[in-house]
């Protein structure tokens, strides 16, 4: 199988203080602090953690609408982080990206035949009449009706205005497609629709997709490999079955045990860790492993002085952590609910 | 087990320029003390609006709840109550905390002096004493150095801080009824388990009722003791917990349940996804709401609106089909006459 | 109804056609529940008719929220009338109601009050004041308007490239307008025109020039709130250059603030006008001219307060109506068009 993305060392930093006179020792928002990963064509990668971990910021340095701050992304042996004009254009037409607000991602004022051609008319493909009927096939494709063509984006809803971007982002025929949480602003039985549009898309066109998203069972369900992402770095890597079956990394693991399922009895006899205290901030990220301020089973010095290095926990899945391993946590070292003064009072 | 909260055929309409938004249209439910009621919907099904007519915080400018409708809290109408003495139950009685925390929180004042705003309005206590039993709420919730927290303005609290200090607000003067609107849908996943945590925690020791909205059925399983499914401002079914998931009778229900992906479930399923999508509360489709997307609907479908029925005990439908025990989940077999 | 690509069925179904495989249990939903049938792996078909009716755009959604708005379509109405009116001014205000600079110096003829002759009465030269009026209001829109469409032309290409590059380029234009805008506004116009000499002309150069940092800074901040929506991203992200990422995308959705201000601003410039030539800096006798007609009047506000109310009336309706209309524009502009 070949590979058609491989992200090396990928950093990106935002400056927190802007203006003439910062000093180049200002503090950094380390997004995305050395990430690093690959997707095989043909395959769909998912990319889940909580916010401010790094995925979108991810997604968006690969297609270059965020300049990275290091490293090197490889699309068909070329390192697109340092294309310019033309090459820079021309590989656009090889990866696509779709968002995640079905509001915000269709310019208003076009129709939406418009905004499906778009990305024709940039490219110089075809004549009017051809994109035309073009523009119609995609639509029917993706589940609309191509009699809507000169229809405007606010008269559809959420989900179909998804579609609508679906079909702009197939309209150059692209290898790879990064979705940056596609079905997040839609409502549970629309997600469903559009989660399956996008597997009979991926088989029918032969795409690969870089699926970002919070959503763990939306994650599992269409990817064949998962990493999972923390404060700027990926703590686990797997495919999709092991990862979720026996995850290795304690992160991974408190993740999992947090969402809720929808099974009554299953939910309420599960085992639960519950993370203490919230995500710290990326611009001070903690030193050594940056979970060690929440981890169930942090051990001091090691967890604080060094950073763990991605490793093979298992065949085909990959964590960082010194102490990885696929138990489940034992009981007495998960913590406890947060309501402590409440226990003893009561 | 006392009642609550008696709500009879309650109907909120709004009136814009397209035309009549049905929001809420003939909904019945009662809520016992200590007891979680989860209502469950998606965007415009009505759920939000249920709670917000309860609380009567609905716009007088374009709503109107419907003259029979009524709210009984403790037998006595909120409907029909003059403002004072809604003011006096808000708050006080029945206190509400919505869906994004950075919003519901004033910017301009200490998070321990909205905390304590209403105990100086509802308890009568000094400023002084409501600061104090602040520190102590933020303390309740979870609030780490609540004492210094209570000093700091909202913009300094993280999103999962923001959602308890406002439950911290809402359980301090003690209520009867906790309505909770998408608190943790703003949240991330380890934060929401948190919150949940801490909801439960909190309705053990204190006793108050709880409305929890929400679409997240992981959630209701977590926390509900009884369910109720809302669809175009209808309820289709309501029932206990186990009753709504295991022997769930209203297809709407079964297409929801049968479209979330699991990530509990060793092998990957097909989604089924629900066809087409939620309706215009502008125009409802006639009959039952639910018949364009519904694989069972048949002609009578399209032409008589369902009532909501007792089926088994405690457990309603508001499905023409769900009398018949044939017509279950794994038994019933689609009609082929998809819209 | 079209018909599902086929292609779609095979997605969802491995074997389109084997009907057994149901039998024995084996195809399963995602929550274990076994399938029965067929009909139920049914692709999703197309999904139906989008949501509102008609091709409406969005323009024509603001178009009838103006409609709407009484007091903007009132001020409309003045706007256009008056329009009308200076327009056929030489049709039949001069043949009909008198010449605006003849003079008439016999006896008696000056300051005379409203009469059947003169419906607005004559002014200190047996000017008939009707006439003079109406003529004025030739002066005060011509100013007004192309006033504010120099500062507007001048304002949309700074503020654009303003909010378009950002970084150097946007400080550089902000600092200049802070520059402009630090000056008194009435003052920074008599100075330049008395650079470059009280004229008709002068006047619309000194108020354009004068007005463009107002509008820059207006359409500047609406591309910054323009560029925040995904649909720039997704433009970029196919690769759009300069030019179409500005008039398509930009430049349609950012340009309505514009809207608004340009229409009120062209009240502020009649105003200004008035103002100067009220100060003798813009308009010379004997052109008739609203501001110059005021000063003149001052000196005899006692013995014929006529001559100051008629102009001051003239400038107070104009300028209102372009008022209303321009919040009247605001109101259907700002409307955002989500569900």
């Amino acid at each position: 199988m070949t590979e058609l993305l491989r992200v090396n060392n990928l950093k990106k930093y935002f400056p927190v203080d802007q203006g003439l006179l910062s000093s180049r020792l200002s503090r950094k928002v380390k997004a995305v602090d050395d990430v690093s990963f690959f997707v095989t064509e043909g395959e769909t990668l998912g990319l889940v953690g909580e916010s401010g971990c790094g995925k979108s910021t991810t997604g968006r340095c690969i297609i270059r609408l965020l300049e990275p701050t290091d490293g090197t992304v490889e699309f068909a042996d070329q390192d697109i982080a340092k294309l310019r004009g033309r090459d820079l254009k021309a590989f656009r037409r090889d990866v696509q990206f779709i968002f995640q607000d079905p509001y915000a991602s269709l310019n208003p004022r076009m129709t939406i035949g418009e905004i499906v051609s778009e990305p024709l008319i940039i490219h110089g493909i075809g004549t009017n009449n051809e994109r035309r009927s073009q523009v119609r096939e995609l639509l029917e494709t993706v589940g609309l009706n191509p009699e809507h063509i000169n229809r405007y984006p606010h008269e559809f809803s959420g989900g179909q205005r998804q579609r609508i971007g679906i079909a702009r982002s197939l309209a150059l025929r692209p290898k790879l497609i990064i979705c940056d949480e596609p079905v997040s602003a839609l409502d549970v039985s629309i997600q469903a629709q559009i989660v399956n549009l996008l597997s009979d898309l991926q088989k029918e066109f032969g795409l690969t997709y870089l699926f970002i998203a919070h959503d763990l069972s939306v994650v599992r369900h269409i990817s064949d490999r998962v990493a999972v992402m923390y404060l700027g770095k990926i703590v686990e890597v797997g495919d999709w079955k092991n990862l979720y079956d026996s995850p290795h990394h304690p992160y991974t693991q408190s993740l999992l045990s947090a969402v809720p399922v929808p099974d009554p009895e299953k939910q309420k006899s599960r085992e639960r860790i519950i993370l203490q205290g919230d995500v710290p901030s990326p611009i001070n990220p903690p030193t050594g492993c940056r979970f060690h301020t929440r981890c169930p089973i942090a051990q001091f010095p090691i967890c604080s002085d060094e950073e763990p290095e991605l490793r093979d926990v298992a065949v085909g899945q990959r964590a960082a952590c010194h102490f990885a391993k696929s138990m489940p946590i034992p009981l007495e070292k998960a913590c406890s609910t947060v309501v402590g003064s409440c226990a003893e009072t009561a | 087990m006392s009642t609550l909260l008696e709500v009879r055929n309650l109907k909120t309409h709004f009136h814009t320029r397209d035309g009549i938004v049905k929001a809420v249209d003939g909904v019945n439910f009662s809520l016992e003390a200590g007891k979680t009621l989860a209502v469950v919907g998606e965007s415009g099904s009505g759920k939000s609006v249920t709670a917000l007519s309860i609380m009567r915080l609905i716009p007088q400018s374009t709503g109107v709840i419907g003259s029979d409708s009524d709210i009984l809290f403790k037998g006595e109408s909120i409907l029909h109550m003059d403002d004072a003495g809604v003011r006096a139950i808000r708050g006080d009685r029945i206190a509400m905390i919505f869906q994004d925390p950075m919003t519901s929180l004033n910017p301009v004042y200490r998070v321990g002096r909205q905390i304590g705003e209403s105990l100086v309005l509802h308890k009568g206590l000094k400023k002084k004493e409501a600061n104090e039993r602040a520190v102590e709420l933020l303390d309740m919730v979870g609030i780490p150095n609540p004492r210094d927290r209570a000093r700091d303005y909202p913009h300094q609290f993280s999103g999962g801080m923001r959602q308890r200090a406002m439950i911290a607000m809402a359980l301090a003067c003690d209520p009867d009824i906790l309505i909770a609107d998408e608190p943790t849908t703003a949240l991330d996943v380890t934060i929401q388990a948190q919150i949940l945590e801490l909801m439960i925690a909190l309705q053990d020791r204190t006793g108050t009722a709880i409305i929890m909205i929400t679409h997240d059925l992981g959630v209701v399983a977590d926390m509900a003791d009884d369910v109720m499914v809302m669809y175009a401002g209808r309820q289709i079914e309501a029932g206990s917990a186990d009753d709504v998931f295991y022997r769930s009778l209203h297809p709407y229900t079964w297409g929801l349940l049968d479209s979330l992906p699991r990530h509990d479930v060793s092998e990957k399923g097909i989604l089924m996804p629900i066809i087409g999508q939620p309706p215009s509360l502008i125009n409802v489709p006639p009959g039952c709401a639910f018949n364009p997307r519904c694989p069972f609907a048949k002609d009578v479908c399209r032409s008589t609106v369902p009532p909501l029925v007792p089926i088994e005990d405690g457990h309603s439908s508001a499905c023409l089909f769900s009398e018949d025990p044939a017509f279950r989940r794994d038994s019933a077999s689609p009609s082929g006459e998809v819209a | 109804m079209s018909d599902p690509k086929d292609a779609h069925h095979d997605a969802h179904n491995p074997h389109p056609h084997d009907e057994s495989r149901f039998e024995h249990g084996d195809i399963r939903d995602v929550a274990g529940h076994p399938v029965k049938d067929q009909a139920q792996l049914l692709p999703v078909p197309p999904t139906d008719e989008p949501v509102a009716a008609g091709g409406r755009t969005l323009w024509g959604d603001a178009w009838y929220r103006l409609r709407k708005n009484k007091l903007a379509i009132a001020g409309l109405i003045w706007v256009i009338f008056v329009i009308l009116v200076t327009l056929t001014a030489d049709v039949w205000v001069k043949p009909v109601f008198g010449d605006p600079l003849a003079m008439d110096t016999t006896l008696g003829a000056n300051l005379q009050p409203p009469s059947a002759d003169h419906i607005m009465g004559t002014d200190k030269l047996g000017r008939d004041v009707f006439s003079r009026v109406v003529y004025g209001a030739r002066i005060s829109l011509t100013v007004g308007i192309i006033a504010v469409a120099i500062s507007v032309v001048i304002g949309l290409i700074l503020g654009a490239l303003s909010g378009y590059f950002g970084g150097f380029i946007d400080a550089l234009i902000m600092r200049g307008a802070d520059v402009f805008l630090a000056f008194p506004y009435v003052l920074f116009a008599i100075a330049l025109i008395a650079v470059l000499g009280p004229s008709y002309r002068n006047v619309f150069i000194a108020i354009g020039i004068l007005g463009w940092p107002s509008i820059a800074r207006v359409f500047r901040s609406s591309i910054l709130s323009v560029k925040e929506n995904e649909y720039i991203d997704a433009a970029r992200s196919m690769g759009a250059g300069h030019m179409r990422m500005i008039f398509r995308h930009i430049m349609p959705n950012a340009v309505a603030p514009i809207i608004v201000y340009g229409t009120m601003s062209i009240g502020g410039a009649i105003i200004t006008e008035a103002a100067l030539s009220f100060l003798g800096m813009g308009v010379q006798p004997p052109t008739p001219s609203w501001g110059l007609m005021l000063s003149d009047a001052r000196p005899l506000m006692v013995r014929a307060p006529w001559l100051m109310l008629w102009p001051g009336f003239a400038i107070l309706t104009t300028v209102l109506a372009f008022v209303l209309m321009g919040d009247g524009l605001r109101d259907a502009l700002d409307v955002k068009m989500k569900d």
